[in-house]
């Protein structure tokens, strides 16, 4: 019986403008996405075979990770440059481009469409399923027959997910699979399984959506009202709350804002390479050194600490913007994804640790007085770490929505008055 | 006539289901948003005070001309403006260490936001089913059975829609403006409200480009739901697509080498080459030489040179002269190798400017991007004001060098012993960087094109539902 249902729901789809439409419209979007950051990360690789370091260079940079064509997340900030020199860390500002417009909006990468346009679709196939065939009469006949409301219920929402989720696969993996016909893009094992995670995660995403649509509309007599329910609620969801809950964050959090701490920076070693002229100045030529390399000490611990003090607040505000915009399924899906391409604010913030305990090991060759230092390995986390480190919680976060919407759908469509 | 539609048509959404729910979200939303942001502001102020006075504490004791200047680099102070307006003054600062990513992952929520992005989708549902619906109702046909052209209908349905969207967001920002207004640490100034009017002609322009669309597209279908998805699907491209796909659009047409690869080229023009011109001019040079003095082509070691021109006053000349013109080759070297250098970063910056120009050409084709343009510009919060504040930081960069200039040579001439670069000094009357909003005329000049182009479009929008409707099957 069910098979029946979902095979109407598919042809019905297949038939209908709606169908053709918003196809058309994810599929031109996913592709030109492609297109677009699969030709911004070439351009970005490009860059780094130019700053890659030398051998016994002490610069960290990573290589642009392939699966930012996906979910760009952080990589420009991670893959700058990171140079240990005798006051510290210098950065380089990388692959900065000087296209200022490029500070207005989002990057339009995969999990942008996906969070933004599919949660969108998601809803227009789900808003008129059940009050649309009422208003129809379609309902009524249906259920005249001996049919179970749950099996129509779910026949509906396998139905309408697979017309939705078939061409999305499609379109994901032929992109996919034309990328890994580029040498130089090399995804390896390790990065088609997280691939797969990623689109594992981002049809988790659009069945919430879809379930959402179908409850909005299994508690409204009429589809436009249910339409307009709908937009609100994605809008909240999408837009407003994980871009005020940053903001809010922020307001219970007092994190120091970066160009105070960088200035606080300045200050700190402009004074302290003054003191030891002065000093040295003062003592005579043979205390000149001595005098240097406590005050270059003096310039580490402070940077040590303004660093330390500076991670543990950012830190806590990031702890914090992401329980509350976690209450936004979005948000969640943003971590989710960017967090397994490897540029999430978890990895980021791994791989600052692992510079800064690479500067630490190049100041201990500076003491010795060895010119040649190691180079600079990073490992990015193991899917299974990924999730292990939130990632799971935000996927059972994802996936307990769902249950919840799809369960309040089903309690709402029993009650329904199909008439 | 006109009155009596305008009136039906406002008293008909003012009773519908989407107007109660558009506006209890606009009432929530803004006034909420508001607080934040304002809240968010003074405490920016706050900070930044608390940073000037750290570098003063700083100058009063260390202050020296070798490094001064990285001290006292020119900061943007936060604005009044910053209460309801961000624009890209976010600090996404990619050149420190410790850097702040989270705008990167969730871009702010402020004004700009809330007429982009939820006052567009709010106008389309108010419009999606302006004449489709009244067909599918049935009261279209019954209305033109009434003596009224259809370019009345169309007015009515456009001006009731757009007043009847503008009222509840007028409201709600009223709801936001008191909390600015109670909030004694964000001052707003007479140029503020006069650009907030501005900027509010500006949101209506765009509010009522969206209708005027929903109306076009709801005269090119039969029924509503399929013109729902045609105006969702436009809305998608205008407001989320198109703006964020042209800087990468642009970069593709119009490239522009990486800062990196010429920053690397630049340096070995001024390095590795220089050295192998300044090596082949100077050679050149001394074969001349040779012909001149032809003593400088023995091969003496530098104590026997030296013995040699302390008897020999003509080969003492002869060395003075190699010294001399040895040296005229490498300046020479270094001013070939510095031009070249030079011309190629000035090509990679023609070319980025033509990206940006060309990106936000692209990118004014949609009206989110234009609004956007129009209210950052206005507030200073946008390109505009990027452009102005370099120019003012260049123009103090000026006066503090000079300062510098005359400060050091004072010195000097008091006592020519000291290292005046590498000592402490009183720098009281040092010229401070202070930050200059641009001119209020000259914010709202800078409006002109985006807030035409949203016209435009919307007068395309009005002519395009025109036709449609005056060939529409109201049956």
């Amino acid at each position: 019986m069910i098979g029946t249902i979902v095979k109407k729901e598919i042809a019905s789809n297949l038939l209908s403008y709606k169908f053709f439409v918003v196809i058309l419209l994810m599929t031109l979007l996913l592709a030109t996405s492609f297109f677009v950051l699969y030709k911004d990360f070439k351009g970005r690789q490009a860059d780094y075979e130019l700053v890659r370091p030398k051998p016994g260079e002490a610069i960290a940079v990573l290589a642009p990770n392939p699966l930012s064509i996906f979910a760009k997340g952080l990589d420009e900030a991670m893959t700058r440059s990171f140079e240990v020199g005798p006051i510290g860390i210098q950065v380089r500002a990388g692959q900065k481009s000087g296209n200022a417009v490029f500070a207005f909006f989002p990057a339009p990468d995969f999990v942008y469409i996906v969070k933004v346009v599919l949660s969108l679709v998601a809803l227009l196939f789900g808003f008129d399923q059940i009050s649309r065939e009422r208003e129809t009469g379609v309902l009524r006949l249906m259920m005249s027959n001996s049919v179970s409301r749950a099996k129509v219920l779910t026949g509906k929402w396998l139905g309408n997910y697979l017309s939705l989720a078939v061409p999305f696969l499609l379109v994901a993996l032929i992109g996919f699979l034309l990328m890994t016909l580029d040498p130089q893009v090399r995804f390896g094992a390790m990065g088609t399984g997280r691939f797969l995670l990623l689109l594992a995660v981002a049809l988790l995403y659009i069945a919430l959506f879809l379930s959402l649509g179908i409850l909005v509309s299994a508690l409204t007599r009429r589809a436009a009202a249910s339409l307009v329910v709908l937009l609100l609620i994605w809008a909240v969801a999408v837009f407003v709350l994980p871009n005020l809950g940053t903001l809010v964050a922020r307001q219970l959090v007092d994190v120091p804002s970066v160009k105070a701490l960088s200035e606080k920076r300045q200050q700190t070693w402009t004074r302290e390479i003054l003191l030891a002229i002065v000093e040295g100045r003062a003592q005579g030529r043979q205390a000149v050194d001595a005098n240097r390399k406590t005050h270059l000490e003096a310039i580490n611990t402070e940077f040590d600490k303004l660093e330390h003090d500076y991670r543990l607040k950012f830190d806590r505000l990031v702890r914090l913007s992401k329980t509350i915009n976690r209450l936004s399924p979005a948000a969640s899906f943003v971590y989710a994804a960017t967090e397994l391409a490897g540029t999430g604010i978890g990895e980021e913030s791994r791989l600052k640790d692992e510079i800064v305990r690479y500067k630490d090991a190049v100041f201990q060759d500076f003491d010795q007085g060895r010119k040649d230092h190691a180079a600079f390995a990073y490992r990015y986390r193991s899917a299974g770490q990924v999730l292990a480190q939130g990632g799971m919680f935000d996927l059972g976060w994802l996936a307990a929505f769902t249950v919840v919407l799809f369960g309040l759908g089903f309690a709402a469509f029993v009650r329904y008055d199909v008439r | 006539m006109l009155g009596a539609l305008i009136k039906k048509e406002i008293q008909a959404n003012v009773l519908s289901f989407r107007f109660v729910a558009v506006a209890a979200l606009l009432l929530i939303v803004v006034p909420v948003a508001v607080l934040v942001l304002s809240t968010d502001a003074a405490k920016k102020v706050d900070e930044f005070s608390s940073r000037r006075s750290g570098i003063e504490t700083y100058l009063k004791s260390y202050a020296h001309f070798n490094r001064l200047q990285n001290v006292i680099q020119p900061a943007q102070p936060p604005l009044a403006s910053y209460a309801l307006v961000r624009g890209i003054s976010s600090d996404v600062n990619i050149e420190e260490f410790d850097d702040d990513p989270l705008p990167v992952m969730f871009p702010l929520l402020d004004l700009t936001f809330v007429v982009a992005i939820l006052l567009s989708l709010a106008a389309l549902i108010f419009s999606y089913d302006a004449l489709c619906g009244e067909k599918e109702d049935g009261t279209l046909k019954l209305m033109l059975a009434n003596g009224v052209p259809r370019a009345k209908i169309l007015l009515g349905k456009i001006v009731g829609g757009t007043l009847t969207l503008l009222v509840p967001f007028l409201l709600s920002l009223v709801l936001g403006l008191i909390v600015i207004l109670l909030n004694p640490r964000v001052a707003w100034g007479g140029s503020d409200w006069a650009a907030l009017a501005v900027l509010l002609a500006g949101a209506a322009v765009y509010v009522l480009f969206f209708l005027v669309l929903g109306v076009f597209i709801s005269a090119r279908h039969q029924s509503s739901s399929a013109s729902i998805m045609t105006s969702l699907c436009v809305w998608v491209l205008f407001v989320l697509v198109v703006p964020n796909l042209s800087p990468y659009f642009a970069s593709l047409v119009s490239p522009a080498p990486s800062r990196i690869k010429i920053s690397r080229e630049a340096s070995r023009l001024t390095d590795v080459e220089r050295d192998d011109l300044g090596k082949r001019l100077a050679a050149e040079k001394m074969k001349e030489l040779v012909r001149q003095y032809p003593a400088l082509a023995e091969n003496l070691s530098e104590a026997e040179s030296k013995a040699r021109a302390e008897k020999d006053p003509a080969y003492k000349e002869a060395l003075q002269a190699r010294v001399r013109e040895v040296g005229a080759a490498w300046t020479e070297a270094n001013r070939i190798q510095g031009a070249k250098a030079k011309e190629l970063w000035d090509d990679m910056r023609r070319k980025e400017e033509a990206q940006t120009k060309l990106a936000g050409a692209v990118s004014m084709v949609s009206p989110l991007s234009d609004f956007t343009f129009l209210a950052t510009d206005l507030t200073s919060s946008g390109l505009m004001n990027e452009r102005h504040f370099e120019q003012l930081s260049r123009l103090w960069e000026q006066s503090y060098g000079d300062y510098v200039r005359a400060r050091i040579g004072a010195l000097q001439k008091q006592d020519p012993a000291v290292d005046w670069w590498n000592s402490p000094v009183d720098v009281s009357d040092m010229p401070r960087f202070q930050y200059k909003q641009e001119p209020l005329a000259a914010r709202i000049a800078g409006t002109f094109l985006p807030l035409g182009i949203l016209a435009g479009l919307a007068l395309l929008a009005f002519a395009a539902a025109y036709f449609s409707f005056v060939k529409y099957d109201v049956r």
